[in-house]
């Protein structure tokens, strides 16, 4: 199975010299949901901007990033914004056009496509996360789970083999929760979401890194990870809700 | 100060359009070939934030308030160029969607404090700046340039209404500067307050944006030029403060009385007497004489509070 | 929001909102002059102005009490300033026409924002060749202004919360720190935009 993400040894270091990722290294394969989880300041952004060469003080370095085994160098920026789709953390700061059909005509505007073919991935993409006909509106009368699924779709139509997310749920409701979850399982696509939901790491995300403090400092199955409570709060985490009642005897036996 | 539509006549309309077209034409040209596309999006953000900054209200003497214009504050964060632009698509957006301003008056108010209001506070903010040197420095070139500035664009904005005809310069000059002299304090210490609040969390922004020297040395004679083209035709022909003084000393030194530029329209109500004064127009620049003065040291006062000596502990 | 009432009508179904948008621009500003160069002394002329400004707002189907509202709000500002008309010969009779010729002006504005998405009218500023830059940092501005304007009054509220002592010094020192927050804030949103306009393939 092809590697989709392949990150060696990746240090970043912040404009005020603080060190931000000191030495991470992990893969994605194509197809797999990776969960990265770690308290506040771990570094997930950093990481994820990595995955889509939004640094460009890392290009000088020899390349630690492998999108699709083609490295993310200054050359290569703009294939590597192609393929891996970013959602940010907050989606106000993504939904910058006057109108939602503007915002996700961006994409495909940006890459040179005819005003018939953006018409149309629009509207494949507004259909794809639930939002026909929302074309006209503005984004400020949009409600925080609307936003986040127009932000989806502005990345779905620059059709992506790699979906990159963070915290997608910050900003939602249960409601909202609940449709965002049931989408991204329905995308095939190769999927890294960074969040503080460890339902939803559960959930989706067949594998999990844990990182602290800019090292990785667990990598594995999802259940695993999360179940190990001893690693969850030495980390500034905690054993989700759903492992803790899973199998009561069981979890009182110490084995899962 | 917006001026709304049916104030100005076609003439002052038309002159200050041409005007601000040909200074907004300078700094978008200047933007294309030096600003760095990161700094793109700042300019819409910027203008949203100086429109939501406008919304602030503070109280002024007698029940009246007054607000932020913000075009100083806006040229401290993007330099002269951004704040042409910026400052201008706030204008612009206040007249299509908020009928605040008249669009037909645009030429006139992206003339006033687009224009000369964030080109002139800038030169004024990096002259002082340079005077008086150092943080406090800063706080000082930054209200008092806000302050004069407000005086400024006032006193343009009566020359149009003068020269249109809506009213003389006799009643326009005098309330539009006392006026705005008051409500200038509140945009002096709003923009230092500001700017020390940014410099608290982000000294990053404000440093020197006008690019090097050589680049901006063009754009900024550039808009020198149109400034001033803007004072000779809406403010000089009034600009004799003191008609009277004049006409006194041309008669005690035994010259014919020469008429001045006559005035654009007779005003059969001569200027307001003032007793010991003369008159109100005479008035009022000795006001701003005086007020400048007294506004500068204040704000060497206000600068010395929010900039405390490090070996006293923490600011403020 | 409060601060949306700028948007709410604009996509209403009306035969006037169905004029396109070009028209309806260069309708506005053909108003204007008319009302502005238009001399006062022929009632006939301003009148149907006013009466074809009416016909207007009935077939919009905006609802006359917001009309009425935003007229109200914005009038005291044209009769502040036409105050200093009065001090002339004539004085009264040019105040007179000054009202009257910014009300109709005003009226004219106020209809225009709200047939017209503001989207739209970018779309027509672009094709008429206004200068790409000015267009995005129009475009901008509108999408962020009700954000900003929500978080400056959030500020406002926290400012109010916390101030025990009614403190004049304390309430500016607050104002200008406030305002300083934002333009921080605005600036940093800024970045994370451009970083946003990247990672889809902007150059």
């Amino acid at each position: 199975m092809r590697q989709a993400l392949e990150v060696k040894d990746l240090h970043y270091r912040y404009h005020d010299g603080k060190e931000a990722l000191r030495g991470v290294t992990f893969s994605v394969p194509e197809g797999e949901c990776l969960g990265v989880i770690g308290p506040n300041g771990a570094g997930k952004s950093t990481i994820l901007l990595h995955l889509n060469g939004l640094l460009p003080e890392t290009f000088n370095q020899p390349p630690s990033v492998f999108v699709m085994a083609q490295p993310v160098t200054a050359d290569t920026v703009y294939a590597i914004h192609r393929k891996v789709g970013l959602l940010f953390q907050d989606p106000d700061d993504q939904l910058f056009c006057p109108t939602v059909f503007e915002d996700v005509a961006f994409g495909p505007r940006q890459y040179g496509l005819s005003e018939a073919d953006v018409r149309t991935r629009v509207e494949e993409s507004l259909h794809r996360v639930g939002l026909d006909g929302f074309g006209k509106r503005s984004p400020h009368h949009l409600s925080g789970g609307e936003k986040q699924r127009v932000c989806l779709a502005g990345v779905l139509a620059c059709r992506p083999d790699i979906l990159v997310l963070d915290e997608p749920t910050s900003d939602l409701d249960p409601r909202g929760k609940r449709e965002l979850k049931s989408l991204l399982r329905s995308l095939t696509a190769t999927k890294v979401i960074a969040s503080h939901d460890l339902e939803l790491v559960l959930e989706l995300c067949s594998r999990t890194i844990v990182l602290d403090e800019g090292v990785i400092v667990a990598d594995g199955p999802t259940v695993e990870i999360l179940a190990n409570e001893p690693l969850m709060l030495a980390h500034g985490l905690e054993k989700p809700h759903s492992l803790l009642h899973l199998h009561p005897h069981g979890a009182q036996r110490g084995d899962l | 100060m917006h001026i709304p539509d049916g104030f100005l006549d076609g003439r002052t309309a038309a002159v200050s359009a041409a005007l601000s077209i040909t200074a907004l034409g300078v700094a978008l040209n200047h933007a294309k070939r030096s600003m760095p596309p990161q700094r793109i999006p700042l300019l819409g953000l910027t203008a949203s934030f100086i429109f939501a900054a406008q919304m602030l209200n503070f109280p002024v003497a007698g029940g009246t308030s007054g607000h932020l214009i913000g075009a100083v504050l806006a040229a401290i964060l993007l330099g002269p160029g951004g704040a042409v632009i910026a400052v201008t698509a706030v204008l612009i957006v206040q007249a299509l969607l908020f009928a605040d301003g008249g669009v037909l008056a645009l030429g006139a108010n992206v003339f006033n404090m687009a224009v000369t209001g964030s080109v002139g506070g800038y030169a004024l903010y990096r002259l002082i700046g340079r005077i008086a040197p150092g943080p406090r420095g800063r706080l000082v070139a930054a209200g008092f340039s806000s302050w004069l500035m407000t005086v400024v664009m006032s006193v343009l904005c009566a020359g149009e209404l003068a020269w249109s005809g809506t009213s003389p310069w006799t009643v326009t000059f005098p309330a539009m500067a006392n006026v705005h002299m008051l409500i200038g304090l509140g945009e002096g210490t709003i923009t230092m307050l500001a700017v020390a609040a940014v410099a608290r969390v982000r000294p990053d922004l404000l440093d020197d944006r006008s690019g090097r020297p050589a680049q901006s040395y063009g754009p900024l004679l550039a808009y020198g030029g149109i400034i001033v083209l803007g004072m000779v035709f809406f403010v000089s022909p009034f600009a004799s403060p003191w008609p009277d003084g004049l006409e006194r000393v041309a008669t005690s030194l035994g010259f014919e009385e020469k008429a001045l530029s006559p005035p654009v329209i007779q005003s059969p109500i001569a200027d307001y007497r003032i007793p010991g004064l003369g008159s109100s127009v005479a008035a009022t620049g000795l006001a701003g004489a005086v007020g400048a003065l007294l506004v500068f040291v204040l704000s060497f006062f206000l600068a010395h509070l929010l900039v405390r000596d490090h070996r006293q502990g923490s600011p403020t | 929001m409060r601060h949306d009432f700028i948007d709410r009508y604009s996509r209403l179904a009306s035969p006037i909102h169905s004029i396109p948008p070009s028209v309806k621009l260069v309708g506005a500003l053909i108003i204007l002059l008319l009302v502005v160069t238009m001399p006062i002394s022929v009632p006939f002329l301003h009148g149907s102005l006013a009466l074809a400004l009416l016909v207007i707002a009935a077939l919009s189907r905006i609802p006359p009490g917001f009309l009425v509202k935003r007229l109200v709000y914005l009038e005291p500002f044209a009769i502040g300033a036409a105050l200093l008309t009065l001090f002339q010969t004539n004085g009264l009779a040019l105040f007179a026409a000054l009202v009257l010729k910014s009300t109709l002006c005003l009226l004219t504005m106020i209809l225009l924002a709200n047939v017209t998405p503001f989207a739209d009218i970018l779309d027509v500023l672009k094709r008429w060749h206004f200068p790409a830059l000015l267009v995005t940092t129009l475009a901008l501005m509108y999408r962020y202004l009700f954000l900003l304007i929500d978080q400056a009054e959030r500020m406002s509220r926290a400012r109010v919360s916390r101030t025990f002592v009614s403190g004049r010094r304390r309430s500016w020192h607050l104002l200008g720190t406030m305002v300083g927050q934002l333009g921080v804030r605005s600036t940093e949103r800024a970045e994370r935009i451009y970083a946003a306009m990247r990672a889809r393939g902007w150059r």
